[in-house]
């Protein structure tokens, strides 16, 4: 088993009383956690401070550990034999654990002179993972990488249709193995969905830019327009206005319980790059008679929503 | 190689949790819980019903709030504070993503930078 110096951890002396102590790891904790900081091996560094911390601000877990007494950090050293017993861990259960695992354990396998293992819950792994917008509506297979390195544990699994972005999944029983009869952790899986080309999820709802032309916005047309399925024609309405969004029934991300979103496209009305001669002149007789003025605010009607496919 | 066919349990408002299945997913003891009820940072579905029923979205926002407990040495009203900041942000976060998807496309991908 390697020593640690919990007290050169937290950069106190060894006669720190509980407030330093406490101190100087919220000091840490401010400065290295992950949530704080994004620096390489910050993550660690606060690890090793919520270590140290976890067994100096107990006086039982402290004492036990001072009687270890000043040794190198990483020195091997046996733990003395009577921790066997007050851990309630046997053989080789008990030659695995470190120091950390011996210290959080002290005191739990005491009392009434019983010395029956506690039961420890198995680990719980919380990982993120980024799938398409087509595998959110049919389903997608992941391979979830369980464990602190690289092909420790991988885990080959479906999630199910109807998931959307920021949803939270919970698979039970499926993270690290439990101690002495206690529960298998857990696995939970935060579901982010990749940018796609065409589409933008809102929950289960599906949003594209509808670009239109002048003439399609203002008289109206049948345009084909892409669906996760197939592309469908959508009845464009006559005086449809840029913003507009002209919906689809039942055409979104799939619920995961027989139904569907909804497909919406979003008018943008859009006008060619380059005039031919005969497009400019159309263009300027239809300026000359029109008396249309976009910035006239009076002259605007609230925009509706059509079903129109 | 197949996947294996788990059951998935949807941390959204179809599912519920009681207050031990709370406990047990959050690392914060029954006791601590009910004091977060009283604080009014935890509200199960229905008070009058007991036992109580949770809806199943408090169970990452109570992990949150308990590991930045431990991480931070925190007591529980401070708790009770930082679960509603959590809770506030994930809605935030929830109504931004909902806003960019209704923007046209060059002023959302602009917007989520």
């Amino acid at each position: 088993m390697k020593f640690k110096d919990y007290y050169a951890a937290l950069g106190v002396n060894r006669d720190a009383d509980l407030d330093q102590i406490k101190k100087a790891y919220r000091k840490l904790a401010r400065q290295h956690h992950p949530d704080m900081s994004k620096e390489s091996g910050a993550e660690a560094r606060f690890k090793d401070a919520a270590e140290a911390y976890a067994t100096l601000k107990d006086p039982e877990k402290r004492a036990a550990y001072d009687q270890l007494g000043m040794r190198p950090p990483g020195e091997d050293f046996a733990p003395p034999p009577e921790w066997r017993h007050d851990q309630g861990a046997e053989g080789q259960m008990f030659e695995d654990m470190d120091l950390a695992d011996l210290l959080a354990a002290l005191g739990k396998g005491r009392g009434g002179g019983q010395r029956t293992p506690m039961p420890m819950a198995g680990r719980d792994f919380e990982t993120s993972v980024q799938i398409s917008l087509e595998d959110a509506h049919r389903g997608a297979q992941l391979n979830l990488e369980l464990g602190d390195k690289p092909g420790d544990r991988t885990l080959h699994v479906t999630v199910p249709p109807g998931v959307v972005a920021g949803q939270k999944l919970r698979l039970r029983g499926k993270g690290g193995k439990g101690r002495n009869g206690g529960a298998d952790g857990d696995i939970y899986l935060h579901i982010n969905l990749a940018p796609h080309k065409v589409f933008r999820a809102d929950r289960h709802d599906l949003y594209f830019d509808l670009a239109l032309s002048p003439s399609e916005a203002a008289l109206g047309a049948e345009v084909e327009v892409p669906t996760l399925d197939a592309p469908v024609l959508l009845t464009v309405p006559p005086l449809t206005r840029a913003g507009r969004k002209l919906r689809l029934r039942a055409r979104g991300l799939a619920d995961g319980h027989g139904g569907r979103g909804n497909l919406y496209g979003v008018v943008v009305i859009d006008v060619p790059g380059v005039l031919t001669e005969e497009e400019r002149k159309l263009y300027q007789s239809l300026a000359d008679v029109s008396k249309f003025n976009p910035r006239n605010t009076s002259t605007r009607e609230t925009a509706h929503e059509s079903a129109t496919v | 190689m197949n996947p294996q066919p788990f059951e998935w349990t949807f941390l959204d408002s179809r599912e519920t949790f009681s207050l031990m299945e709370l406990s047990q997913v959050s690392g914060l003891s029954a006791a601590e819980l009910d004091e977060l009820m009283d604080y009014g940072a935890l509200v199960p579905l229905a008070a009058e019903q007991k036992p109580n029923l949770f809806s199943a979205e408090w169970v990452i926002p109570l992990r949150k709030a308990g590991r930045l407990r431990q991480d931070f040495d925190l007591d529980l009203f401070s708790v009770a504070i930082v679960l509603g900041y959590v809770n506030r942000i994930d809605a935030l976060e929830r109504q931004l993503c909902s806003l960019q998807s209704r923007l046209p496309d060059d002023l959302a991908r602009g917007v989520s930078g």
